[in-house]
């Protein structure tokens, strides 16, 4: 695989852990453990509120963890305080569907996501964290003429920013996905698909863990069931934030919440051009294991990959009413089982076990809004709508190193707030309604 | 019969049972991994298997543990089978059926020889999570543990063949709909019914009853009261081996009608095709929830040994299925119900070993395995250890509160009934009644259940009713020994504790860490215990603990059952018929299968180019607008003007969205005074028409607009070709249709071979002379014919989408969707002569005066300097470095100028005509290309199409 010139790895080796009870993951650590049915240590701590921090993070899901780690690892930055709620991954962090690629339709879309895959192809060392990234190949259905030569256009793109990504036909794709009916007699015909080997899912609550552990290894303090009510700005500078656990003072509020985007930057009177649109998720009863890729149809509003304990994870498009509901409904599950049974009709039999919803922010231009805000020491990582976990790794990076050095880094220039004041929309429509 | 059979109808089967429901008189074959049995009519596969001396079923997730019987019941994890050509059947639910094979799950190579069986051995390295903690480094040998740790997936096999079925689907709005046919379910259906609702009455089981049905003779004889009545009760309607699997908003409530045997052959579906399951959308005005309890195991080292089950299990074995579930037992009991099982057992001819009475301090510490794997002996906490190969345990119920945890409450826990109960939060129309509301006898159970049935057919508060009592019961989760917690993920109240002391404190994390209550019950049988084992390792209460959010299904549910028959829709123009017969090659547009051609789109375009074509344009949008302020909505969704426009008169128009963006275009007319019609792309029909209602509804809901989509109501023809006129003119006798009597971009209503109603406009997206005439779909076919009739001596020839594409193409027409995208605003697409910002307003008017539009791609013509090279669509352009500075959107042979020819997007400072720019082929040829004066390749100033 082509790949253009690499910046050096973030992260690094855990040097930080406290003594005592052994704290790195190793699989002789674990036969360790097994024999003397010691006890592991804490993945991170429960710690009182302190009153000041540098940086107060709002929100422990993958970007706030991941931008406090990256604040502690590669800026040294370790008096930060990630704020949440509820628990650690708790909101869509926990709800996605963990499918990570790069085969965007725009070049800054691309290079930012390809960033993100880089990472997570080694975040497991560099969490000392198995997230268990499986790289089993992404594929885009194109059942029209359209949809071919939209994936066409991606897979140009891709190719010019150095990314493994190619229009492949019906016979190549029943090679990868046995399962699928690429016959000519279906509804809507699969005429070619999109590939892109390098994109695969990850076990989204390992991450959001692993950065948890990481970052709190580094000295960030993680504190759950603390709820944000209020950030104080005086003179157009912020101060604080306000929790129903205390006041804590800090020159930096990081606003990376997702599904309440707007209501966290209401409270210092930055708007947000975000609606929130719930997006609707399901899994199946295990089965052995009989679908290796990640399957995205666009014209059928799903996709579909398997786990490797053998369960079928469905999602569909957002559902098209703005709403903060987090209950599934009945008609997508309808929906949901008859565009998968297009498919795959061989799946008929297979059981629905449990629905879900999450909530999407979604931006005019389908890309996120990073940097910063007409309050001073106010920033954003929102408005992430169906793509924010694949984006987790690369935006901690990117915003640590906005907060670190007060200068936005190149790759999320294009995503700042002021564009849309400017009318320099940045367009991942194509790329990324459906397109898990 | 064979010897097994002959064996399996005997070595378990006990004498008849007052409540039992085999038919003794209907036995039956069936395989079971591999080998012949034999079972009565009535058995469940797990019965049946029982009966004949098998105790082991499964093999466990992780651990490949054998597990035989736990809870006798849908939710029994280890009972799960393959059943042909379906997996995770569940075996003590589903009743054995002649010729089934039914086949273990999750062994390796066999049931009794499991060579995964050895993960047993370390399993203290395997912890829960433990694959989080190993396989990090090297990573390059990461997906080669991945694919080993894949091989540990559980669950049956999907086989790649499986046919869809038949499922349906049925709405039903009943007054009253009541979830679960036990005691309590059937007394408030009647009391509903009785008060002139209209019931639906769901049961899980094949027959009504619940607990009563594996009672003594005393509940036996209260069920065959409450069965009769419901018979008697004409408003209700009974649906068995059914259950509610979700309570969605408004209560609308989802049944699952399962496979019923007695269906097969007939029931519901059409003659010859068995119904495998049904969907019933019920729009209920009341929801009585009425599940019972479920019986919870105990927690214990070996308790799930084959040979432990739950006292409900046992009862139900002996009672309905007439099956011994061992011979020598052990009794754990702290209720009445273990109590119960005693008796049931000491008459059903099992040897009693012992009774330890958890009320008065009694407990167990583990269970111990014999040489066959199953149990063999139970320790006892003081200190003595009973030979046996049944223990059966009675430590209390848990309320399954997922429907009206999905309505909105949240259950809460009551530590002297050490269950929780539904936290009493009152939604509209959702009552509970029955075990999960409370205890007491079977009476009080009945009265509460009336009152709640009538209250709900009524629409009175559930607060209305009188709340039934709890009674004590002694809290216990778990021994001094640490055992399965999970049964179904092989997760252990040990891994619980370990996750605890590890951070993941809290029930979610501690599900999400563990997956303790992931698994197929989703915590039915499970949440309880886990949430005690977490309170437990915490120091906080259970209360304060809190359970993980119940969330739908309540029952897993098949796809096929969800997607029922699978509508797709296919739309057909009314000429289909003669496409098919001509030899169209179907296009898949959408809803919409099209002709692309009919063998040679290229000697298509020059029957239009040279004589005259016709092309089926049906799927082209169509809006009928009525009313006097529909020149208003004119003016608001298009960026040009509409107050002028005479009737008669055809514009062009494009929608923006609110952000510029290019939505649709299209052509629309004026009919008469006050009607008018819109033309939409194909694609955008839908689209447009929502957008139209959308503002009219929300922002102007003042303006007297009908808007009618009547895209079917009408076949669209084009006439394309210099002989169109003539063509036309030769169908169309009341109507002038000279140049000058009928000009360019006008349009007559008229009769078209014969045909009134019909309406026509002068257009052109092929660039040529065209009508495009529409007339009611159901004579589509007849004109069409006619046409081609008439103008046989004309050349006529029919043409396709391909041939008009490429015609579009050679005149520079752009598609929206095709040669715009999500980001094209109208003054990059070329617009700007169409623009008209000095209107009052329009949809995406703030963004299109505002923009820079300096900074966006333009749309051009574009020609490769080598006029034989064909640039793939999608092709980059690209400049230094090959930075992507543009892209072909649209690109084709032009057999009229015997060239390729394109339409593309390049950076405004590559705009300029004469600029050569380099494209990029997808084979990684570079092609120089020149940017074109003109979108229009072929007569740029439409001499031809205005003649």
């Amino acid at each position: 695989m082509v790949r253009a010139k690499r910046e050096p790895r973030s992260g690094g080796k855990l040097h930080g852990f406290a003594g005592g009870r052994s704290a790195r993951y190793s699989a002789f650590e674990l036969v360790r453990h097994g024999m003397r049915h010691g006890e592991w240590p804490r993945v991170w701590r429960e710690c009182d509120l302190r009153s000041t921090y540098d940086v107060v993070v709002v929100g422990a899901g993958i970007h706030g963890l991941a931008t406090a780690y990256y604040l502690a690892t590669n800026h040294g930055m370790s008096r930060v305080a990630v704020l949440d709620r509820g628990y650690v991954g708790g909101g869509n962090s926990g709800r996605n569907t963990a499918i990570v690629r790069s085969n965007y339709l725009t070049p800054e879309g691309v290079r930012f996501y390809d960033r993100s895959v880089e990472l997570y192809e080694h975040l497991s060392a560099d969490l000392n964290f198995n997230i268990m990234f499986s790289q089993r190949g992404h594929l885009t259905l194109a059942h029209s003429d359209a949809s071919l030569r939209t994936m066409a256009w991606r897979a140009e793109v891709n190719k010019l920013e150095g990314i493994d990504s190619s229009v492949i036909g019906p016979e190549e794709i029943k090679r990868l996905v046995p399962y699928l009916d690429v016959s000519d007699g279906t509804r809507y015909p699969v005429l070619g698909a999109l590939y892109h080997p390098p994109g695969g899912t990850v076990r989204h609550d390992a991450v959001n863990w692993g950065y948890a552990r990481g970052a709190d290894a580094r000295g960030v303090e993680i504190h759950q069931r603390t709820e944000v009510l209020g950030i104080d700005v005086e003179g157009g500078k912020v101060t604080g934030v306000r929790t129903d656990r205390g006041r804590i003072s800090a020159p930096v509020v990081v606003n990376c919440t997702a599904g309440h985007a707007t209501l966290v930057s209401d409270m210092v009177g930055v708007r947000m051009p975000v609606i929130t649109h719930p997006l609707q998720a399901a899994v199946t009863e295990p089965v052995k294991v009989f679908l290796d890729a990640v399957v995205v149809s666009g014209t059928l509003h799903v996709y579909v990959s398997q786990t490797d304990r053998g369960e079928l994870v469905f999602g569909a498009s957002t559902d098209p009413f703005a709403s903060y509901s987090m209950r599934g409904s009945l008609e997508f599950t309808e929906e949901l089982a008859g565009h998968v049974l297009e498919l795959m009709p061989a799946l008929s039999r297979m059981r629905l076990l449990r629905q879900w919803a999450g909530l999407c922010d979604m931006t005019p231009d389908f890309s996120p809004i990073m940097g910063v805000t007409p309050v001073e020491g106010f920033l954003v990582d929102v408005g992430w709508g169906t793509y924010g976990y694949k984006a987790g790794p690369v935006a901690g990076e990117t915003m640590a190193e906005l907060i670190a050095t007060g200068r936005t880094p190149e790759l999320i220039s294009p995503f700042g707030l002021d564009r849309f004041g400017e009318g320099r929309l940045v367009g991942e429509k194509g790329a990324a309604s459906v397109g898990h | 019969m064979t010897a097994a059979v002959g064996e399996a109808l005997g070595v378990g089967r006990l004498g008849p049972r007052a409540g039992e429901v085999i038919d003794r008189e209907a036995p039956l074959r069936f395989r079971w991994d591999g080998r012949d049995f034999a079972a009565y009519r009535g058995d469940t596969i797990v019965s049946g298997l029982l009966a004949a001396g098998v105790k082991v079923f499964s093999r466990s997730f992780k651990y490949h543990r054998p597990r035989g019987v736990l809870s006798a019941s849908f939710l029994d994890p280890g009972c799960t089978v393959q059943v042909g050509d379906e997996p995770n059947v569940r075996g003590a639910h589903r009743r054995v059926e002649p010729g089934m094979d039914v086949r273990p799950q999750n062994v390796w190579p066999s049931l009794r020889y499991d060579l995964k069986s050895a993960n047993q051995l370390v399993g203290r390295f395997l912890g829960a999570g433990f694959y989080y903690k190993t396989f990090i480094k090297p990573e390059r040998l990461w997906p080669a543990y991945e694919q080993v740790l894949k091989r540990f997936a559980t669950g049956g096999r999907v086989s790649p063949g499986t046919p869809h079925g038949f499922y349906d689907k049925r709405y039903a709005h009943p007054d009253v709909l009541v979830a679960g046919g036990g005691p309590a379910g059937m007394a408030a259906a009647l009391a509903a019914a009785g008060a002139g609702a209209t019931v639906m009455l769901v049961e899980e089981h094949y027959e009504l009853g619940g607990h009563l049905r594996y009672g003594g003779a005393a509940q036996l004889a209260a069920l065959e009261e409450l069965r009769a009545a419901v018979a008697a009760e004409a408003g209700i309607e009974v649906l068995t081996n059914s259950v509610v699997t979700g309570r969605y908003d408004d209560n609308w409530v989802a049944v699952l009608q399962r496979r019923h045997p007695d269906l097969v052959g007939g029931g519901f579906g059409p003659a010859g095709s068995p119904v495998v399951e049904r969907l019933i959308k019920a729009r209920t005005r009341s929801l009585v929830v009425a599940p019972g309890l479920v019986e919870r195991p105990y927690v214990f080292e070996g308790n799930d040994l084959p040979g432990v089950m739950l006292s409900s299990a046992a009862r139900r074995l002996v009672n309905l299925w007439a099956v011994r579930p061992g011979r020598a037992a052990v009794v754990l009991s702290a209720n009445p119900d273990g109590d119960a099982a005693v008796e049931d057992l000491a008459r059903a001819g099992v040897e009693i070993v012992g009774v330890l009475d958890a009320r008065s301090g009694a407990d167990l510490v583990r269970a111990r395995a014999g040489r066959d794997g199953s149990l063999s002996a139970v320790e006892l906490a003081d200190g003595r250890s009973l030979d046996c190969d049944l223990l059966v345990t009675a430590v209390g119920w848990s309320a399954p509160t997922s429907l009206l945890n999905m309505a909105g409450d949240k259950p809460v826990y009551e530590p002297r009934a050490a269950r929780f109960v539904p936290g009493g939060r009152q939604v509209a129309g959702v009552y509970a009644t029955g075990g999960i509301a409370g205890d007491g006898s079977l009476d009080e159970l009945v009265a509460h259940a009336r009152a709640t049935g009538a209250a709900a057919a009524r629409g009175e508060p559930a607060s209305s009713v009188a709340g039934l009592v709890l009674d004590a019961h002694p809290e216990l989760f778990r021994a001094a020994t640490h055992g399965m917690v999970d049964f179904s993920e092989d997760v252990s109240s040990k891994d619980l504790v370990s996750a605890a002391a590890e951070g993941y404190d809290s029930i979610e994390l501690m599900k999400r860490y563990t997956t303790v209550t992931m698994g197929p019950s989703q915590g039915k049988l499970e949440t309880v215990n886990a949430v005690a084992v977490l309170s437990e390792a915490t120091g906080r209460s259970i209360g304060e603990t809190g359970t993980t959010v119940w969330r739908p299904p309540y029952a897993p549910i098949s796809l096929g059952a969800l997607a029922g028959r699978i509508h797709e829709p296919v739309r057909h123009s009314p000429m289909q018929s003669w496409h098919e017969a001509h030899g169209a090659r179907p296009l898949v547009a959408g809803q919409w299968i099209r002709p692309d051609h009919y063998g040679d789109p290229e000697a298509e375009v020059a029957t239009v180019r040279e004589r005259v074509g016709i092309i089926d344009v049906t799927p082209l949008g169509k809006l009928d607008l009525r009313g006097p302020d529909v020149p208003k909505l004119l003016n608001l969704l298009y960026v040009n003007k509409w107050s002028k426009l005479a009737v008669g008169s055809v514009r062009y128009g494009v929608m923006c969205a609110e952000d510029g963006v290019v939505l649709d275009d299209g052509v629309t007319g004026r009919l008469a005074e006050d009607r008018w019609m819109m033309s939409t792309t194909s694609s955008g029909a839908a689209t447009v028409w929502e957008w139209a209602e959308a503002w009219l509804q929300t922002e102007h809901p003042d303006w007297a607009v009908h808007v009618t989509p009547v895209t079917t109501a009408y076949a669209s023809i084009n006439v394309a070709g210099p002989a169109s006129r003539e063509l036309l003119g030769r169908l169309c006798a009341d109507v002038d249709i000279s140049g000058e009597a009928f000009p360019y971009m006008n349009l007559r209503t008229a009769t078209i071979a014969g045909v009134p109603g019909c309406w026509m406009w002068r257009i052109g997206f092929t660039g040529e002379l065209s009508f495009e005439v529409h007339v009611p779909a159901g004579y589509g076919l007849h004109v069409w014919e006619c046409l081609l009739a008439a103008g046989a001596d004309l050349g006529v020839g029919a043409f396709g989408i391909e041939a008009q594409r490429i015609m579009r193409l050679e005149k520079g027409h752009f598609i929206v969707g095709q040669d715009t995208d999500g980001l094209t605003k109208a003054l990059g697409a070329g617009l700007d002569w169409l623009v008209k910002t000095d209107k009052d307003d329009f949809v995406g008017r703030p963004e299109l005066v505002w923009q820079d539009q300096e900074r966006y791609q333009r749309l051009v013509g574009l020609q490769p300097l080598d006029g034989s090279v064909v640039p793939p669509e999608s092709s980059q352009i690209v400049g230094a470095g090959d930075r992507i500075v543009g892209r072909i959107t649209s690109s084709r042979r032009s057999p009229t100028l015997g060239r390729s020819v394109c339409l593309g997007f390049v950076d405004p400072e590559l705009a300029e005509a004469g600029t050569v720019v380099t494209v990029l082929l997808p084979d990684r040829r570079r092609v120089p290309t020149r940017v074109m004066a003109h979108h229009a390749h072929y007569d740029p100033e439409g001499v031809r199409l205005r003649g």
